[in-house]
């Protein structure tokens, strides 16, 4: 936030060389991530990531669900990260878990991102009434506990992946509503929006059009960071028995098998890595993005 | 002498009250007492009007009861040195102890029977236990007659220190709520040790009765009863030697522990009296559950061999019928459902549910008992792998709290569900309420809530219950228990596993059929443990 207040003074200093200028600013973002080396490595971590999830299906075709063998066996040529308290296969669980972790974690950050937006823009562009009773509601939602809020909503609406989801996003969209709200508070009386606005443009169109685009990068930031922290929330409230036991997850195999820990440490270690893993791959390319879209450590480079 | 000094003097003595009521607790372990660890809270210690284990524990030392039982079933004499069942049925005379008094010192007269037979009649929560029972006539203070309105053989059974305590009339009687009485948290009684101490959820403390009526008993001085919620504290005290007795014990993973341990005798005698059996139970009003073929299909699929063997980890008793193993009243030749793919395929298509072109043929839910996922949530997840090979695709609904299954199940929303029921001893008590039809009762939970109903088992059920020759009573019992796993509305699986678990150097153990829901008067260390 503090960096991107002063990018205006900074982007009227450098504009004396029009070359850098040609290039699109997603190109220049894009080149710019790729000098970052903890980016680069957490996108490719995740692009294996994403690979095995997506493929592993088809070369590891064994649902997670059905027993394959006895409870407990350990690694082996038959079941090669072992079997669970079940007798479930804890590799197969790992891919169609992954699946699930993954698509929790990607549409909960939309959720969270599609409500953070639109309130803080709301919020942010009228202000006044608008702004004051879209300011409680957010306070309201800051105010609960965003794990015990989950749980409650998960408890009440049922254990269903798609509730896990929607109770995620609903509990954690109120740091982007903030930081869209503050942006368009600081975007909205600078110079170029009173242009548009004089050139007879409509509070969508301000809204969308101007204010939009120049918000979005710190809201991107967040959004790549948030999937990594439903990924986490998920396994959260798994572990606290709140999954969906019909849909295996890296939350629901880590919680289920906490209890046999000392049995079979293969069906916990592995889940919990994955989740580890996962989670600190979004991290880095959320760094990463930071770095390329932040205009003044672009210039420090 | 300065401020200061008072005051350091003030924290000495702190330090020494706090150091020493310390040692008094620890102490315990070493004297001539045993400690006892429980996750249960109860609520009070009237097992008059209050059933469950929580309370049965303490109210069996602290209330003496007319009749006690050893471990092969058969009564013994305890308030009532002898007993008489006449003739015709209609009527048991209780010749009482003469000796016996109550804690206060008032002795234990016939008056005080009676009023307790018509206490628990009227409030106990096992309304069929002495529905029979019309009056009791009191000839002289040490002779009770209790009238029945028709033949009762499950009444000597219900005579048992978990189920009918003896109350002093002069302290119960004053007229207040029985259910509410003050007396339920300070309560007297004349069994072998009497409350001292109760912490609400904390602790409580029952001390030797000297006046106990039985010559030499009860031999342990003092026990102190832990109330630990975290069963795994509990376990790791057991381990340590804190604790000399850990009762209830069902977690597999927590009695192989125990069993390893070198210092713990471990018995799963002592259950017998209870009975506690895990099932899966059908909405038998649903589609397609309403077709026994469908029924015996998922039995034929669901493998209890597995469940018993690897689930359980052979700690479970497997259960093939509604009377728990271990009752005498049990039928062994019955059908057990042993695991047949082929047959439960056959019997779904000749019931009307082909296979689809996916595999699958319908699509069922499955409920459990939430809070003891070795006993109900493994199996139910296992169960869903099971039905998946003949077509059935079953999903699991898990519930937040035992009062949201309780309501689906008690509201006939579900398909399936695990349960754990208990038998409680005879079938009259804790039997019959899950299979007759006049006990399809919306909303209560452990009623017949199956909705089977069957007026061939009705008539042997209620022939039973009046039944006193034990031969026939136990040929309908067994033609009872043929029907009923013919039908299937459950599919028996086993008995729950429960353990006790006691220090190395305790004797007299409870492994009579009620367990540590007898009086623990014959309980004493033979070799006092290391101090």
């Amino acid at each position: 936030m503090t960096t991107l207040e002063t990018s205006t003074p900074l982007t009227v200093e450098s504009s004396g060389q029009p070359a850098r200028r040609a290039a699109s600013p997603g190109r220049v973002a894009f080149r710019q991530f790729l000098r970052s080396p903890s980016g680069v490595c957490g996108a490719c971590l995740l692009i294996v990531i994403i690979l095995g999830t997506a493929i592993g299906p088809v070369v590891y075709p064994v649902d997670p669900l059905d027993l394959v063998g006895g409870p407990f066996t350990p690694p082996s040529a038959d079941a090669w990260l072992g079997t669970d308290y079940l007798g479930r296969d804890v590799l197969a669980g790992l891919i169609y878990g992954g699946r699930a972790s993954l698509a929790v974690g990607a549409v909960a950050a939309l959720i969270t991102i599609a409500i953070g937006l639109t309130v803080g823009a709301l919020a942010g562009f009228f202000g006044g009434a608008i702004d004051a009773a879209l300011v409680k509601i957010t306070e309201f939602f800051q105010i609960l506990p965003p794990l015990l809020f989950a749980m409650v909503l998960v408890t009440l609406f049922g254990q269903k992946l798609t509730t896990i989801t929607l109770a995620i996003g609903a509990v954690s969209w109120t740091s982007a509503a903030r930081l869209t709200r503050a942006e368009f508070m600081r975007l909205r009386n600078l110079d170029f929006v009173k242009a548009s606005r004089a050139a007879g443009a409509g509070d969508a169109y301000l809204m969308l059009r101007v204010l939009l685009p120049n918000a979005l990068p710190p809201v991107i930031v967040s959004a790549t960071l948030a999937i990594g922290v439903a990924i986490l929330f998920e396994g959260g409230l798994s572990f606290l028995g709140l999954g969906d036991p019909n849909t295996m997850s890296w939350g629901l195999m880590l919680g289920q098998n906490r209890n046999y820990v000392l049995d079979a440490w293969w069906a916990v270690i592995f889940p919990g890595t994955a989740i580890f893993l996962a989670v600190l791959s979004i991290s880095l390319v959320g760094d990463g993005v930071n770095d390329a879209i932040n205009p003044r450590l672009r210039r420090r480079m | 002498m300065s401020i200061r000094r008072y005051l350091l003097l003030g924290a000495i003595g702190l330090f020494a009250i706090c150091t020493t009521s310390h040692r008094s607790i620890a102490q315990t372990a070493s004297s001539n007492a045993a400690v006892i660890a429980t996750t249960q809270v109860p609520r009070h210690f009237n097992g008059a009007v209050q059933s469950g284990l929580a309370t049965a524990m303490p109210s069996s030392q602290i209330f003496a009861s007319p009749l006690r039982y050893d471990d092969n079933w058969n009564p013994q004499p305890y308030l009532a040195q002898s007993w008489d069942v006449a003739p015709d049925g209609l009527s048991v005379t209780l010749h009482l102890v003469k000796n016996a008094v109550f804690h206060d010192g008032q002795p234990v007269t016939s008056e005080d029977v009676a009023f307790s037979i018509m206490a628990i009649k009227a409030n106990h929560p096992f309304q069929t236990m002495l529905a029979a029972v019309e009056k009791v006539d009191t000839p002289d203070p040490s002779t009770a007659v209790i009238r029945l309105s028709h033949p009762s053989p499950s009444l000597l059974l219900a005579m048992s220190p978990a189920l009918m305590p003896i109350l002093p009339k002069h302290v119960y009687g004053d007229g207040q709520d029985l259910k509410a009485h003050p007396a339920n948290l300070k309560p007297i009684g004349s069994g072998p040790f009497k409350l001292t101490e109760y912490k609400q959820g904390e602790y409580y403390t029952l001390e030797k009765f000297d006046k106990f009526f039985m010559p030499g008993r009860p031999k342990l001085d003092k026990i102190v009863v832990r109330i630990v919620s975290d069963p795994n504290a509990a376990l790791v005290s057991m381990e340590r030697g804190d604790v000399n007795i850990l009762p209830f014990v069902a977690g597999v993973r927590d009695i192989d522990r125990l069993q390893k341990a070198s210092n713990i005798v471990v018995t799963d005698k002592g259950f017998a009296g209870v009975g506690p059996l895990n099932w899966l139970a059908f909405n038998t009003k649903k589609k397609p559950l309403d077709d026994v073929r469908v029924r015996q299909a998922i039995a034929y699929a669901a493998n209890r061999d597995f469940i018993v063997g690897k689930l359980m980890s052979g700690k479970a008793a497997p259960a093939t019928g509604p009377i728990a193993p271990g009752s005498p009243l049990e039928e062994k030749a019955v059908d057990s459902y042993k695991v047949d793919y082929a047959k439960a395929a056959e019997l779904l298509d000749a019931a009307g549910y082909p296979k689809g072109a996916d595999g699958s043929r319908f699509g069922l839910t499955i409920d459990y008992i939430p809070g003891a996922d070795e006993q109900q949530r493994n199996v139910a997840e296992y169960l869903r792998s099971q039905l998946k090979r003949v077509g059935i695709n079953l999903e699991v609904r898990a519930a937040p709290d035992f009062p949201t299954w309780a309501q689906r199940v008690s509201n006939y929303d579900f398909d399936l569900t695990r349960d754990t029921v208990f038998n409680w001893g005879d079938p009259v008590i804790g039997v019959n309420r899950t299979y007759l039809s006049s006990n399809i009762r919306k909303g209560i939970i452990w009623s017949n809530t199956q909705q089977y109903s069957n007026p061939k088992v009705d008539e042997l059920l209620q022939a039973a219950a009046v039944e006193t020759s034990p031969e026939k009573r136990k040929a309908l019992y067994s033609e009872f228990q043929k029907i009923v796993v013919k039908d299937v509305p459950i599919y028996f699986i086993n008995a729950t596993p429960y353990y006790n678990a006691f220090s190395k150097g305790l004797g007299g153990l409870p492994t009579s059929i009620w367990g540590m829901m007898s009086p623990l008067d014959e309980v004493h260390w033979e070799t006092p443990p290391k101090t």
